[in-house]
């Protein structure tokens, strides 16, 4: 049991990572993301990669993953150059996720294909001895999201973080006031693009093997229902968020006790559609979410 | 010519559903994720009626066409009639989530392998040195008269007018006594009716299975902005442009990777001319 709850700590770890992305992105930015899952893919494929077959060591692969990453959100958020609405921003970011995951699945030299990558060395294994790594992993990712909390938390202060908002809550003020708008939403994108790239190699770490199937469409949706549930804009809500949605979803492992007669296909068929109808409720009944946005009171 | 004859079909095919996200955005305000997932849905209950019940092609798709218009009428009263007036962001989320839900209600009913409808097989046969088979007569012939009844109904039509009006200027057509929630009924209705004939015609054309339609969804979209968003006779020239570039695309790119031209689309579009070939500039207030 312990083992266990030691290893939802983990994913929650870098759910939450990713959670916090989509919240900078869209709670904080007012640009939602729906490539989420291709870029994360792209996060984790990218460290993936440079570790095992250009043999970079762990650190430098992830520095660099985070870094790919964001030029390629950047790259994308160049796109909404001329429309200022959200709408065809959605279908770009759609699009460009599908794109990565096609890529993720048919470049077989270089991905793997279907079956993926296994066998990524998670850091200083062979230094620690194996009964104490799983403590210290799980207190590196626990100190890693705690951090990103804490620079998320200076940057939503700053004065780019107050443009930000500005930009979320009404584009063309903002732009009167002096605001580059286009500036603004590339370096939005480019810092999520960081931690989208961050919580990849965190997965990739954690997994040791990546294959496309992880990083399919309902990635989004956990981001968002974690997003909504906590309250958008507030990181300590986005991480209560992402616990309370993983424990949701851990715990619906559990319905093939409750309901017999169900094969593994239709079992993943229906935990999708309770994460559909949960996102939906979540939407109409608590859009507001748990936690209230930091504000600055006058 | 084979290729261009091919990417006109691959093009016809995607029309009918472009056409039913364009309806759905100008009611609505918002573009429908699940969309996609409603054309898989779309084609499975005409599978049902077709292969399970054992009703010829044609009978069961009216007869699936009116059940998936009520349907989603329903779907819509569960679903985004409690969300009308938030922003589209919250909107299309939801979209996303009802179309990982209908998606997968058609995994769990119908399982994962790949079905098609009770049709004889034909032989393909040739006309100007262009080989057509009777898929794509058919696909041809049932979309054009989609299109020109769709045409009709838009223009002459009560509802049709009434529709475009809330478009349009909602707040403007309810003072001027137009019943929005019933046009929005309406609209729903006539897409669930376009989406089935759509998923008939896809699945036609490839084989009937749960990510089916979410495949198409990107083309679609490509196809609906690049007429404008909005705008039906653009979903049409849209959706053909769109079948003939990425057919002769497999030219030059691995077939693999043919979502990426409706996406390169999109993206041009969007820097150069954002409101599409027959849409107007939208100015912001």
């Amino acid at each position: 049991m312990l083992s266990f709850i030691i290893l939802m700590s983990l994913v929650i770890c870098f759910s939450a990572i990713l959670a916090l992305a989509l919240n900078f992105q869209w709670g904080l930015g007012g640009m939602i993301n729906f490539g989420l899952a291709g870029l994360y893919a792209l996060g984790a494929y990218a460290c993936a990669i440079l570790i095992l077959k250009l043999n970079i060591n762990f650190f430098w692969s992830t520095i660099l993953s985070m870094l790919i990453v964001s030029l390629v959100s950047a790259f994308i958020s160049i796109v909404t150059l001329r429309v200022s609405e959200e709408d065809y921003f959605a279908i770009v970011t759609l699009g460009v996720g599908e794109m990565l995951r096609l890529i993720a699945l048919n470049e077989d030299w270089l991905t793997g294909g279907a079956l993926g990558l296994t066998g990524i060395p998670r850091p200083f294994s062979n230094i620690i001895p194996s009964d104490a790594y799983i403590y210290i992993f799980l207190g590196a990712y626990i100190l890693i999201l705690c951090a990103c909390i804490f620079l998320l938390n200076i940057i939503a202060k700053s004065a780019f973080g107050r443009s930000m908002r500005a930009i979320r809550e009404d584009d063309v003020v903002a732009v009167t006031l002096g605001k580059n708008l286009l500036w603004t939403r590339v370096r939005i994108f480019a810092v999520g693009g960081l931690l989208i790239g961050l919580a990849g190699s965190m997965h990739a770490f954690y997994y040791q093997y990546i294959d496309p199937t992880q990083f399919s469409n309902i990635v989004i949706a956990y981001a968002i229902m974690a997003v909504i549930a906590g309250g958008k804009g507030s990181h300590f809500g986005v991480v209560i968020g992402s616990i309370l949605i993983m424990i949701l979803l851990e715990g619906s492992r559990f319905l093939k006790e409750i309901i017999p007669g169900l094969g593994s296909d239709q079992l993943s068929a229906v935990r999708i559609i309770i994460i559909g109808v949960g996102l939906i409720l979540v939407l109409i009944y608590k859009p507001n979410g748990f936690v209230k946005e930091y504000r600055l009171n006058v | 010519m084979q290729i261009i004859f091919n990417g006109f079909v691959t093009g016809i095919v995607v029309t009918l559903p472009a056409l039913a996200i364009t309806l759905l955005f100008g009611v609505l305000k918002f573009p429908n994720f699940a969309v996609g997932s409603m054309l898989t849905l779309a084609a499975y209950i005409v599978f049902t009626f077709n292969v399970l019940f054992g009703l010829s092609l044609l009978f069961s798709t009216i007869i699936s066409a009116i059940i998936f218009g009520f349907l989603l009428i329903l779907i819509d009263q569960l679903t985004f009639a409690k969300l009308r007036g938030s922003s589209s962001i919250t909107l299309m989320v939801c979209s996303l989530g009802l179309g990982f839900v209908l998606e997968n209600i058609a995994r769990l009913m119908y399982g994962n392998s790949a079905r098609s409808f009770a049709i004889e097989l034909a032989r393909p046969f040739f006309f100007m040195d262009v080989r057509m088979n009777r898929e794509q007569i058919i696909t041809i012939i049932v979309s054009t008269i989609a299109m020109i009844f769709m045409y009709v109904l838009l223009k002459h039509m009560p509802i049709g007018r009434a529709m475009r009006a809330v478009s349009d200027n909602p707040s403007l057509s309810l003072v001027r006594g137009i019943d929005s929630p019933l046009i929005i009924k309406w609209t729903w209705f006539i897409s669930g009716v376009l989406l089935t004939i759509g998923g008939v015609l896809i699945g036609m054309d490839r084989a009937i299975e749960p990510p089916m339609g979410s495949s198409y969804l990107i083309a679609i979209f490509a196809a609906a902005i690049l007429g404008g968003l909005g705008s039906p006779l653009g979903a049409f020239v849209g959706s053909l442009i769109i079948g003939i570039v990425s057919e002769l695309s497999t030219l030059v790119i691995p077939p693999n990777y043919r979502i990426g031209i409706p996406l390169a689309v999109i993206a041009l579009i969007l820097i150069f001319r954002p409101q599409g070939i027959f849409g107007k500039p939208n100015i912001k207030k």
